[in-house]
């Protein structure tokens, strides 16, 4: 069943055009991170990196990205089986709404989310009338943000994985009595686990890099709502050493995640 | 299946970057080709005095063409310093304007803003002075502290004893004011000209306007042409000071 997919050898060969022109494309990719790290002070690297505000904002955002993520695995794993295993003349509209916010600008995610959830939102009013409660500037209000940006990974990876699964299997397991929970916890979701984990760090990792929404909608103050990505922007024209520091750190992240998303995704997909 | 959206995702999204980025061009190889063009970047804060300032300007010096960019100073003044085409530089704040001394080696203050306490002109929250600011019922915000209107706002909250924390430190005027007029907040530092801009605004000065104020500050480049002076000192003159006058800048010192 499995696809070869990659030749182990390298054995095939680019025309030259071809081959100018993937160096191009590499290049455009590689070298603004190369710039990147040319200008990271490496020498107070450490001393950067352990500075309050530097903590404070990698708290923020660890925290932030963390719940994000936990949150959007338990709302996106029904949601994507649902899309995956449900009546498709409902999925079929359900399913561009949820993938959505993964091409939306950012900004317009913060102002969707102002509209529901701001003090005069359509929402967010009743419940600031109600109880005096307002989401915005919260930590709440990153958290949401987080969610809001990245279970759509999470849905988009976790249906295919769930596709991956024949669905006779599962169709056996029902016919021999399991009843439709236990087929999703014991076969389903078992099979589709790399997706799933997949997903999770995508989401994850998505919600950690997330500025435009955030900032729209919950503001930037250090160790409430202040994450990395804010902190850079709002380092860059003060203390270009830590915007740089920190940059490097969001990096290096991005660069595991890569890595480890390598191996989930391949054996999602290639199944 | 997942390789054929992601790739489907990337074409949609490369071809609404490369939309906008053909759209740039066409609108520039449609522009009436004029003899002399004046590349202008100005603060954010600006961008609307700066326009009219340049139309007035286009049309007592036909053939001249000027193109503003607005941006945050400290952003132009990094532009300049990486070598963005430049004529002319209009900076909200003196150290970014002295940061590329460089490129621009003189320059001459041509305008003071303020900022001031804003707030909605019906004044649910009944804010009386710049002390309420420290009622804990009063959510409010400002710039973050290396902006200009940050700084600013730093210093006239000190003087007039304002101990409590804003919300949120944003990183421009802009996205201050635009949670003020969403009614995400109660109250915001802003620019007296961001006040002048929005009728549904009214604001509250502070005790010491000397610290509340920043100045502006105009120079062209080392290979500005004389159309570029003309500029400066059309800004520097009646004709542009009547329009940043009424759009609520104070005159320079003298």
């Amino acid at each position: 069943m499995r696809r070869q997919t990659n030749n182990p050898k390298g054995s095939a060969k680019l025309n030259p055009g071809l081959a100018l022109l993937a160096l191009a494309g590499f290049l455009v990719l590689a070298l603004p991170v190369l710039a990147l790290l040319t200008r990271v002070p490496w020498s107070s690297f450490f001393e950067i990196a352990v500075s309050k505000s530097v903590l404070l904002a990698l708290e923020v955002s660890v925290v932030t990205s963390t719940i994000s993520a936990v949150i959007s695995v338990f709302l996106g794993v029904p949601l994507a089986w649902y899309l995956a295993r449900g009546p498709q003349a409902r999925t079929r509209w359900i399913r561009p709404i949820v993938i959505a916010p993964l091409v939306m600008p950012p900004t317009v995610s913060g102002i969707a989310l102002l509209t529901l959830m701001g003090r005069n939102g359509m929402f967010g009013k009743y419940i600031y009338e109600a109880t005096g409660y307002s989401m915005p500037f919260t930590t709440t209000a990153v958290i949401v943000s987080g969610i809001f940006v990245g279970m759509p990974f999470l849905v988009l990876v976790l249906e295919s994985a769930f596709r991956q699964t024949p669905i006779e299997v599962e169709e056996a397991a029902a016919t021999l009595g399991a009843p439709p929970a236990k087929v999703f916890w014991r076969i389903s979701l078992p099979l589709a686990k790399s997706g799933l984990i997949a997903g999770a760090v995508l989401a994850w990792a998505r919600a950690l890099g997330e500025f435009g929404a955030t900032l729209m909608f919950a503001g930037s103050l250090p160790g409430v709502t202040r994450t990395m990505p804010m902190a850079v922007y709002s380092a860059i024209e003060s203390d270009q050493g830590s915007a740089f520091v920190v940059s490097a750190i969001l990096l290096a992240v991005a660069i595991l995640v890569v890595f480890f998303l390598r191996s989930n995704l391949i054996k999602t997909f290639s199944r | 299946m997942l390789a054929k959206k992601i790739a489907l995702l990337t074409a949609g999204v490369l071809a609404l970057t490369g939309c906008s980025d053909s759209a740039d061009t066409a609108t520039q190889s449609l522009a009436p080709s004029a003899d002399t063009e004046i590349i202008v970047l100005a603060a954010a804060s600006l961008t609307q005095t700066f326009t009219e300032i340049s139309n007035k300007f286009e049309l007592a010096n036909p053939g001249v063409k000027v193109t503003i960019s607005f941006a945050g100073s400290a952003t132009l003044a990094e532009q300049i310093k990486q070598g963005a085409p430049v004529d002319v530089f209009a900076s909200a704040s003196s150290s970014a304007m002295f940061s590329v001394s460089n490129e621009i080696p003189n320059s001459k203050t041509f305008a003071r803003n303020r900022v001031v306490i804003a707030y909605p002109i019906t004044n649910p929250k009944n804010i009386m002075n710049s002390r309420d600011l420290n009622s804990k019922d009063l959510i409010w915000i400002q710039c973050d502290h290396q902006v200009p209107c940050g700084a600013a706002a730093d210093e006239a909250l000190a003087i007039d004893g304002v101990t409590a924390q804003p919300k949120s430190l944003e990183p421009d005027v802009n996205s201050v004011l635009n949670k003020l007029l969403a009614g995400e907040v109660d109250a915001a530092i802003v620019y007296l000209t961001d006040v002048f801009a929005n009728s549904n605004l009214t604001s509250l000065e502070f005790s010491n306007n000397v610290s509340a104020a920043t100045s502006y500050s105009i120079g062209t480049s080392n290979e500005a042409s004389s159309a570029a002076q003309d500029f400066v000192a059309f800004v520097l003159a009646q004709s542009g000071q009547d329009v940043l006058i009424a759009a609520g800048f104070d005159a320079p010192p003298n």
